[in-house]
């Protein structure tokens, strides 16, 4: 058997219901999927019925590690956790969550590849991984308990090193929105585990990752590499004017600077200016507190920035308050970012008097405690909206009972207190009521049953996309080409691959120049709010970006990073290097695969997901039942193609899937072809597509 | 018997079987190692006329590692640079500067109110533990009972020399910084190298949290892990 550098060879498949643990060959079995999401899906495809629900003891959970975790190439260790997603109603289809931290990497270190749960456990147990020695281990003590609870009682048996991933009370009370969480690193999925009984799993690897290419040429390709890094989302220029800096972007997460503090650093620490050139303070460009909690309390409060292994952009807040734990009886420590932060603060409609900001940076860091012990994951803001709009529309007024309805303590949620919370997601975390429930389930489940109406779906603010899931990174980032990447997926899209490039901060002529050469016209991409009308390039650039985030998530890279199309150095006239991910690969693994030819496992990888997609929807009408936009899109704002508006046309729409299909070989219906999935090697796909009548 | 009358061996089965608080866990591995230390401890025991003359006095360092934990974002790549660079492989259990061990709940591990302590799940602080370069007597290289622990220009660092190695792993219980390590794939224990002088783990640092700087003893004033040869260090007398 040939032997690779990356990949350690061996995938960990544990029966729950029989108690089975088995070692397979990684190579033989999932090499031409790489890992992550790529051996998901094969998995799912080869061994799950369609037609199974997420919480059927014949679901599988995969938490999918690729070649490159556990490497020294920037911003590995992601973990892609795929499973029928709970979240779909009243269908339910693939989808993945995304965990970072160090979990990844140690899984590697402990000699495994990915690892595959299947089955049921009789009562609950959680998964003990020491290097080779595999274990289910009795959680009938750890059940009921939080997350930070749990994980610490691990690490006291594992010993402090282990990672451990845990879900909370919510995914043992099969709450749908809820998260399996690491480190303060979330994925969704937290119900699934929580069906299956597996309370968490605890990894330890004393073992090592090997690197296939000699030792002087990958350390010279990962020094280069990091010169082309740029802060958080790739952001590439900083978010105030500094010495070595030709432009600057307020809305850059490289917030770090002169006069930027870690403010409640012992002594306190200045940023500095965070020079590019500057190896030694790459981890101190992204100043994310700031970013989360405006310029005043985020530099405050934060301690020092945290992440994920092997990642020097660190995007994790890493917070003290003392407040928190004086006034709520939680730590006064709080690490998290994003969503994570926000989730608290915008289940309140606003914050009034004077001290609105105090009070929404608390509800920030009481709500991260809340949800990261919980483990309530809040559908990237769409369960506070539809909160927010239930309570406005009287709605919650109407179909609570009464007593329940007394019981929320509206004095608190009116006057923005953030203790209203300790209330509001408990009752999620355990399913308690009409609103515990509702909030919890599938969101397009509680639509229907509360009854939302049809502005629900008219409005931006409301977040609504499709499937019961928000938009992220849409039409208000990259107009079509955010459109069809939100299309694409059973749940909110996770795509970050084109809001990186958008959102560079560098002028727009300087990112068409450089657009130009990697998709072929600077028409690629319109200046941000200035958009133009679909054409060709754009629809290259929304394939390009959908089959690199399944790269991303097969090889374990960071999407909230990569790809580097941009980077911070004048010298190279600002451009990045999209062909990183197969230098890495091949250096690591030893299999020599150009950026084009990695690019086609992506595309392989990508319409896998998407052949699964249309068997489990068992319809040919890929275009209108699954490729679709909400109202607002079309509706809400200003005319369209007018500066400031995010609105766009039904016919350009329409025209952006034509466009997007003739490049990803599909028929206007939206399926594969024959050609296009043996191109692929993906010909068993197309077999089992053309008995089923969903061929294109 | 009185403490300078004890022989080293004896100080040192003491030091294996007897002194170290272990879990029950712990005490299964340390019986494995309690074999090991007899073996070495007689060697050591039979040194004294080896450290008669002089061959256990090590020239100082020139130069050291320290840390600014409050600067460390626990990256770890200096942990990765560590053993990429210079064996061709992650692998932080390889590594000589660690970081993971202390990541989540700092050096103390798993405490009540964990919450309050150091580390990712406490206050945020991360702690590096580094080699100290210590000075005569050199604890690993003391205990080492092949003389495989040398000194090696151009900065004096204390290293493994593998072809006298034999993979004991006593040295790993004299470090009292449990500095020592093991890579189980050669079976030879390893240890900072200092890189000959350009340290890959300063390199690699983005936060500037690491720096080399020249040697200064700093085995007094940092945190011990482990008992280590410490415990068993009855003056220059027992050896010269």
């Amino acid at each position: 058997m040939a032997t690779y550098g990356g990949w350690t060879g061996k995938t960990l498949r544990v029966n729950l219901t029989t108690g089975k643990i088995t070692a397979e060959d990684t190579f033989k079995k999932y090499k031409d999927y790489l890992g992550g999401t790529g051996l998901a899906y094969k998995v799912l495809w080869d061994e799950v019925p369609i037609g199974t629900r997420a919480h059927d003891e014949a679901n599988k959970i995969i938490f999918g590690v690729g070649p490159l975790a556990g490497t020294g190439a920037p911003c590995n260790s992601r973990t892609a956790v795929t499973t029928i997603w709970p979240c779909g109603y009243p269908d339910i289809y693939v989808a993945t969550g995304h965990f970072g931290g160090h979990w990844a990497a140690e899984l590697k270190y402990a000699g495994w590849d990915s690892v595959i749960i299947e089955g049921k456990a009789p009562h609950p147990v959680w998964l003990c991984i020491e290097d080779d020695k595999v274990e289910i281990r009795d959680a009938r003590r750890l059940w009921g308990n939080g997350i930070y609870r749990t994980t610490a009682e691990i690490n006291a048996e594992m010993g402090p090193e282990a990672q451990v991933a845990a879900i909370g009370q919510a995914g043992e009370n099969l709450v749908a929105n809820s998260a399996i969480i690491t480190g303060y690193s979330h994925s969704g999925g937290g119900s699934v585990m929580g069906s299956k009984n597996l309370k968490a799993i605890g990894v330890r690897g004393t073992g090592s990752v090997k690197i296939a290419a000699d030792k002087k040429e990958w350390k010279k390709l990962i020094q280069y590499a990091l010169t082309l890094a740029g802060s958080n989302n790739q952001h590439v220029v900083p978010a105030e004017p500094q010495p070595w800096a030709e432009y600057y972007d307020p809305g850059s997460r490289w917030t770090g600077g002169i006069g930027v503090f870690w403010g409640a650093a012992n002594p306190p620490l200045e940023t500095g200016a965070c020079d590019p050139h500057d190896m030694q303070s790459l981890g101190l460009r992204c100043q994310k507190g700031i970013k989360d909690f405006g310029r005043e309390f985020g530099e405050k409060h934060t301690v020092r920035m945290g992440g994920c292994h092997a990642c020097p952009i660190r995007c994790h807040a890493q917070m003290d308050y003392p407040p928190l734990e004086e006034k709520y009886g939680y730590s006064r420590y709080a690490a998290n970012t994003c969503l994570g932060w926000s989730a608290g603060s915008s289940v309140f409609m606003s914050f009034s008097g004077p001290d609105r900001l105090i009070k929404q940076s608390e509800a920030k860091l009481l709500g991260k405690h809340l949800n990261d012990d919980y483990g309530i994951w809040d559908n990237y803001g769409l369960m506070e909206k539809m909160f927010q709009y239930a309570y406005e529309k009287g709605i919650l007024k109407r179909i609570l009972p009464e007593a329940e309805y007394k019981s929320i303590p509206w004095d608190l949620y009116e006057s923005g207190d953030p203790a209203f919370l300790l209330d509001f997601y408990r009752r999620i975390a355990y399913r308690e009521g009409v609103l515990g429930k509702g909030l919890g389930d599938p969101a397009d489940k509680t639509i229907e049953e509360w009854g939302f109406a049809e502005d629900f779906f008219k409005k931006t603010k409301w977040k609504y996309w499709k499937m019961g899931h928000p938009y992220h990174h849409s039409t208000e980032d990259s107009a079509q080409i955010g459109a069809l990447i939100n299309m694409q997926y059973n749940r909110d899209s996770q795509n970050h691959s084109h809001t990186n490039l958008q959102n560079s901060g560098l002028p727009i002529e300087v990112v068409k120049r450089i657009c130009a050469k990697v998709f072929g016209s600077p028409d690629a991409i319109d200046a941000k709010g200035k958009w133009t009308p679909m054409n060709k390039y754009k629809a290259k650039a929304a394939k390009w970006a959908s089959i690199r985030k399944e790269l991303h998530d097969s090889l374990s890279l960071c999407n909230w990073m990569y790809p580097w199309v941009t980077s911070p150095l004048k010298e190279r006239n600002y451009e990045g290097d999209t062909a990183l991910e197969a230098k890495y690969f091949s250096l690591a693994t030893g299999i020599k695969m150009t950026e084009e030819e990695l690019d086609l496992v992506a595309e392989r990888i990508f319409n896998l997901h998407r052949c699964l997609t249309i068997l489990e929807m068992n319809t040919r009408d890929m275009r209108n039942k699954h490729d679709i936009a909400p109202d607002w899109v079309f509706e809400d704002g200003g005319e369209p193609f007018t500066p400031g508006s995010n609105r766009l046309t039904r016919e350009d729409i329409e025209l952006a899937k034509d466009l997007f299909y003739q490049e990803c070989g599909w028929t206007r219906e939206g399926l594969p072809t024959r050609a296009t999935l043996e191109r692929l090697g993906l010909g068993y796909a197309a077999d089992r597509l053309e008995k089923a009548g969903l061929l294109g | 018997m009185r403490e300078e009358q004890k022989t080293p061996a004896a100080n040192i089965a003491e030091f294996f079987g007897v002194n170290r608080p272990t879990s029950r866990r712990g005490f299964l591995k340390l019986s494995a190692a309690t074999a090991v230390a007899i073996y070495g401890a007689n060697i050591l025991a039979g040194s004294g006329a080896k450290a008669a003359n002089g061959m256990y006095i090590l020239e100082n360092a020139k130069g050291v590692l320290v840390s600014d934990p409050t600067r460390c974002v626990g990256c770890r790549r200096c942990e990765l640079a560590c053993t990429e660079y210079n064996d061709g492989k992650a692998s932080p259990t390889v590594s000589r500067i660690k970081v993971a061990r202390n990541l989540n709940y700092g050096p103390q591990g798993v405490q009540f109110g964990f919450q309050r302590g150091e580390g990712k799940y406490g206050n945020f602080l991360v702690i590096q533990d580094m080699c100290k370069q210590c000075p005569h007597p050199v604890p690993c290289a003391t205990a080492c009972p092949n003389d495989a622990i040398e000194v090696k220009g151009p900065v004096n660092a204390r290293v493994v020399n593998t072809e006298k190695c034999v993979g004991c792993k006593v040295c790993q219980r004299a470090c009292p910084w449990d500095m020592m390590c093991f890579d189980e794939e050669i079976g030879k224990a390893t240890k900072c190298t200092l890189c000959d002088g350009h340290p890959q783990c300063v390199e690699v640092c983005p936060t500037g949290s690491l720096r080399f700087v020249p040697w200064r003893d700093l085995t007094k004033e940092n945190r011990t892990r482990q008992p280590g040869m410490l415990m068993f260090n009855d003056g220059c007398k027992g050896c010269h």
